[in-house]
């Protein structure tokens, strides 16, 4: 069983090679397992190595077949190892018995996927009634189990409106970065290694889980309603600031916010609605900041604009958009 | 696609039939790696798998709403799925299971060589059944080569479907793994 567990991609492509089994699985889970095996080649194609595997068993001629079945298709017997000890004993075993069940209900974790496409949001509501409003081009995984409700952020943006249960915590991660809920509504948003973190209501606790423990006490923050943080992974700093709650969830309608944030930054969540790319050529441009709004059913006219507030060019290649430094490539 | 084309050409008389036909062929270009994976994930059987699929490509050309429809690679998939679901109920009606997949990768008569790899392929694959827990190999038996589906081996086994999902997943894991180390040696 080592083999398997080594590699998370066979074990995933078998997990979704199990779910797509059952005749009821449609819709929304077949999108979920297009979105997963359009996020790395490789995953379509270990799901199509267990497809052979599993057409190879079913191909076998019949001998083989029955063979098999006799071998591995027997009923198990449950092991009853304590029954010798008869019924003085039978306290014992049910409290075994209820042990083992509980650990296996504790360890079992529900793992989704949920993925969106380019300049498409999406709502989602999660089976513990937590509302979701899902940027364009971002991925999210969800780990629940009876005591733990985990939110993996891969890229992008969210926005939680969480049903609060004291019993079961409710945490987002985004990189070095974990949210835990605290009664709340608030937006987490991913651009590679920098988080920035807004809350709408109530109050959440940011911690930077890649700090060693005990280092210093500065890794966890209480951060309440109007409130916003952002995470630098180049300095590991989380830095404080304000944001209205239109201002953070401005992009479910149409409308993404920036405050003081480098224009590399700025691009990429830009890229998340653009259906042209944008490219920066040029590394120092990297270094301008942006404070403003920008509308993703405008990004042309933003484009546009850009040459009057920085000095830089904006030209289109092909399908996309390129933004270089102001003097042409001949005078450098 | 130039045949699929030519199929549309006979059912369809609209005007924006080039369009439609373009479209379907987008969806061919970009998706029909991933729906035959589908459809073999359903049938265990790569040809039937290019039957419905080619099956359901024809549906797609000769569909009469296309403004009813939101998302034409959603609707290719549920076509697909539905297809190969009365394939599995035909099949189950001629009880011809068994042969209906062994056409798939055909072994054992035509050559000696042949015979000899899949009785290789077989010793590989018992072994690293052997390897699993009982019930892990118990519940992947049942489903993948008896064709009995999760909520029946659930009753039989005494464990919830979920379980029986839990060890099929752990199992195909671990074969293929397994196999894919005696492949490169």
């Amino acid at each position: 069983m080592a083999k398997s567990k080594q590699d998370p991609i066979l074990h995933a492509a078998a997990d979704w090679w199990v779910r797509l089994r059952a005749p009821d699985a449609e819709g929304e889970t077949i999108e979920q397992w297009l979105a997963w095996t359009g996020e790395d080649q490789r995953h379509l194609e270990a799901f199509e190595r267990v497809n052979q595997l599993a057409s190879q068993f079913g191909s076998l001629d019949s001998v083989t077949r029955q063979g098999l079945i006799k071998a591995f298709g027997r009923t198990v017997m449950p092991q009853r190892r304590w029954m010798p000890l008869a019924a003085a004993a039978s306290f014992v075993a049910v409290m075994l018995g209820g042990a083992y069940i509980t650990w296996v209900w504790f360890n079992h974790v529900n793992i989704e996927v949920y993925h969106s496409a380019i300049a498409q949001n999406r709502d989602i509501t999660l089976p513990d009634g937590t509302q979701v409003a899902l940027g364009a081009a971002s991925t999210m995984t969800t780990h629940f189990s009876r005591g733990q409700r985990q939110i993996d952020l891969t890229s992008g943006e969210a926005f939680f409106t969480v049903v609060h249960d004291n019993s079961r915590p409710f945490v987002v991660g985004a990189g070095d970065i974990s949210v835990r809920d605290i009664g709340t509504a608030f937006d987490v948003r991913r651009t590679g290694d920098r988080v920035t973190i807004a809350v709408t209501q109530g109050r959440v606790q940011v911690s930077n889980i890649s700090e060693k423990p005990g280092a210093s006490q500065g890794g966890t923050l209480g951060v309440t309603a109007g409130q916003l943080v952002s995470y630098d992974p180049n300095t590991s700093a989380m830095s404080m600031g304000s944001m209205t709650a239109e201002q953070a969830t401005g992009w479910q309608d149409h409308r993404l916010e920036f405050v003081d944030e480098p224009l590399s930054v700025v691009i990429a969540n830009l890229n998340r609605y653009s259906p042209q790319p944008v490219h920066i050529a040029d590394t120092d441009l990297d270094k301008l900041t942006y404070t403003g709004l920008i509308r993703t059913d405008a990004i042309d006219s933003w484009l546009d604009a850009l040459p009057k507030l920085y000095p830089l060019r904006v030209d289109t290649h092909g399908n996309q958009v390129i933004l270089s430094d102001e003097q042409p490539a001949t005078h450098r | 696609m130039g045949k699929l084309s030519a199929l549309a050409f006979e059912g369809m008389t609209t005007v924006t039939l080039s369009e439609h036909v373009e479209e379907i062929e987008k969806l061919f270009r970009e998706h029909n790696r991933a729906l035959i994976a589908f459809l073999q994930c359903r049938l265990n059987s790569h040809s039937d798998a290019q039957e419905v699929a080619q099956d359901a490509y024809l549906r797609m050309l000769t569909l009469e709403n296309r403004e009813d429809v939101e998302s034409l690679r959603s609707y290719l998939f549920r076509i697909a799925g539905n297809l190969a679901i009365d394939r599995l109920r035909k099949r189950k009606v001629r009880g011809d299971f068994v042969a209906v997949q062994s056409q798939d990768e055909p072994m054992g008569e035509e050559s000696p060589v042949h015979h000899a790899i899949a009785v290789e392929q077989v010793a590989g694959l018992r072994k690293a059944l052997s390897e699993l827990p009982p019930k892990t190999s118990q519940a992947f038996v049942l489903h993948v080569i008896e064709g009995r589906d999760f909520g029946s081996i659930a009753q039989t086994m005494n464990l919830s479907e979920r379980m029986v999902r839990y060890h099929v997943t752990n199992a195909l894991a671990h074969c293929r793994a397994l196999v894919d180390e005696q492949e490169t040696p």
